[in-house]
């Protein structure tokens, strides 16, 4: 498929998801705006997991400070673009400081680090309650507005976090196109053979931590706005399993991978769930049970995600 | 003629094993220098202690007249040397064509200018003359862990001669190869040779192709030289014939 036919269908694609929102209901559309919140974290997820091959259990840790820096910048007036500035600066310095046990530990292991990370940071979040609010939390988180156009609703603030989208993953794929996204490549199939051949491993190994984490801090401060209201739970290391799932069900290391395992990871249990269909009405119940089994068969047969399905049947290409 | 490369002494030891025991040599500018030895004689150690890969427990290397005795493979690699390894070292997830890129992007302007680059960081042209030089055309779209080992190892070479560099660490270029292109390989490397004019040190079990190929050989033996000279006075060396040869 040619680069042209590609992105007419990219267009299309992004066309018929604002109209889609256009006509739906007010919960689908919420549904639609946090699948979009969740997409920044797993592009910068993807980039860390699966272009620069560094195991990351962190996520939601970042996605929490960019939530909470919000919460407390936004009720303090700070405005929203400001703001997500804030949010993706600290995000990425922390990240950039979370990279360094990267340059002495692998897979495993530096996935129990970021683990602790992310457990040390939900315990701040719960226990310094005179910032945070701990298990209170903080509401009243303000929606931004927008030259003078308030995005209070839920539509105008759907349209708000899917264009920051687009314009988000417009730059990890113009980043992952340049030199850098070869030398990432080049860190996660082989780190010793890189570094022979002049990749700064250790720069590398840094920026791809920082790079994530500065996503994930951007979809906090989206993710704050939407629910208005946040508390520790949804920065739980569970999040962070989940988004690395989202990376590795849609396709861990192609630009994609993450919508199509975001789309799944979100949607499809809403989906099932709210099945009306006479066959499908036990899913109200077991619709969980179903997801993992789903998830469980995927993996076994496609452990590279669904986008990798070409190449079960194609060998060899690249391009 | 003034050294470029002076390995002075060098010792690795791993407990009482001595893997590289005072091996002292030295590489002129354009030359190229065979090692051989039988398995365990500490070839690829001394490889590795010459390039940073482990430290070495004593000895200096000296590239250019500057020190760089327990340099990082990036510093050495920024001075100008590089390697292949005895395994297979490709990109196996990253187009042949994208594998010879990668391995000289990094040397072309700074991290942060590097980032608003091209693409091929201009680098396209060069690595399709690499390409067509190596025979590797009708492949170079195609990830290179989907490749014959053969087509590796030559992408394995032809990626340690992207940036040009000065002096290339040859660990058993032809472990593997079939026959038949280890004169092609041979060839190959002569050209390079006179094309860059860097000088190569090549780790080889393959006596045809070393002797052919490198006018100065060095023997090693249980971590020591033992013997060097041209290939036609090692070769006959009753010591080497004994060690190496047994025979």
């Amino acid at each position: 498929m040619n680069t042209n036919v590609k992105t007419i269908i990219l267009v299309a694609a992004l066309a018929a998801v604002a109209v889609v929102a256009a006509l739906a209901k007010r919960s689908d559309v919420y549904l639609l705006t946090l699948c979009s919140v969740y997409l920044m974290a797993t592009f910068g997820l993807n980039l860390t997991v699966g272009y620069a091959g560094q195991m990351s259990l962190g996520q939601a840790a970042f996605f929490g400070i960019g939530a909470y820096i919000a919460a407390l910048a936004l009720k303090a007036g700070v405005p929203f673009f400001v703001v997500v500035l804030i949010a993706a600066v600290v995000c990425f310095f922390v990240g950039l400081a979370l990279g360094f046990p990267a340059l002495r530990v692998q897979h495993h292991y530096l996935a129990f680090a970021t683990l602790g990370f992310n457990v040390l940071v939900y315990l701040i979040m719960r226990n310094e309650e005179k910032i945070t609010g701990g298990t209170f939390g903080i509401s009243g988180i303000p929606r931004p507005s927008l030259l003078g156009f308030s995005m209070e609703g839920h539509l105008a603030y759907f349209y708000l976090t899917f264009a920051s989208l687009i314009v988000l993953a417009f730059l990890l794929w113009w980043l992952l196109r340049s030199p850098w996204g070869r030398a990432f490549a080049a860190l996660r199939d082989n780190p010793i053979r890189a570094e022979s051949l002049g990749v700064n491993i250790t720069a590398y190994t840094l920026l791809a931590f920082a790079i994530g984490a500065a996503c994930a801090g951007i979809a906090g401060v989206y993710y704050a706005s939407l629910v208005e209201f946040i508390e520790p739970g949804p920065f739980h290391f569970s999040t962070s399993l989940m988004m690395l799932l989202a990376v590795i069900v849609g396709g861990s290391g192609r630009f994609f991978g993450p919508v199509i395992g975001t789309v799944i990871i979100i949607l499809l249990p809403e989906l099932l769930r709210a099945s009306n269909m006479e066959a499908l009405k036990f899913m109200q119940k077991w619709y969980l049970v179903f997801f993992g089994i789903a998830v469980v068969v995927l993996m076994v047969w496609l452990p590279g995600g669904i986008l990798s399905i070409g190449d079960r049947f194609r060998k060899g290409g690249a391009k | 003629m003034t050294p470029f490369l002076e390995v002075k002494d060098m010792k690795k030891a791993y407990g009482a094993i001595k893997a590289v025991d005072g091996v002292s040599m030295s590489v002129g500018p354009g030359e190229i220098v065979g090692v051989i030895g039988p398995n365990g004689s500490g070839k690829t150690t001394l490889f590795n202690s010459i390039l940073g890969q482990i430290t070495p427990t004593a000895g200096h290397v000296e590239f250019c007249g500057e020190d760089v005795t327990g340099m990082s493979p990036l510093e050495l690699s920024r001075r100008g040397v590089g390697r292949t390894f005895q395994t297979l070292q490709v990109f196996g997830k990253l187009s042949v064509r994208d594998n010879l890129i990668v391995a000289a992007q990094e040397f072309k302007g700074s991290l942060g200018s590097r980032l608003m680059a091209k693409p091929d960081a201009g680098l396209g042209q060069h690595a399709d003359e690499m390409i067509e030089l190596f025979r590797l055309k009708h492949v170079a779209h195609l990830y290179a862990g989907t490749l014959s080992y053969g087509q590796q190892k030559l992408i394995d070479i032809a990626m340690a001669f992207m940036p040009a560099p000065r002096l290339v660490l040859l660990d058993e270029p032809c472990a593997g190869v079939n026959p038949s292109l280890v004169d092609q390989l041979r060839e190959l490397l002569v050209e390079l040779n006179k094309v860059q004019g860097g000088s190569f040190v090549v780790i080889e079990h393959n006596m045809d192709f070393i002797m052919k190929l490198c006018p100065h050989v060095i023997c090693m033996v249980e971590g020591k030289v033992l013997a060097e000279g041209p290939p036609a006075t090692v070769q006959s060396n009753r010591q080497v014939l004994e060690a190496y040869l047994g025979n």
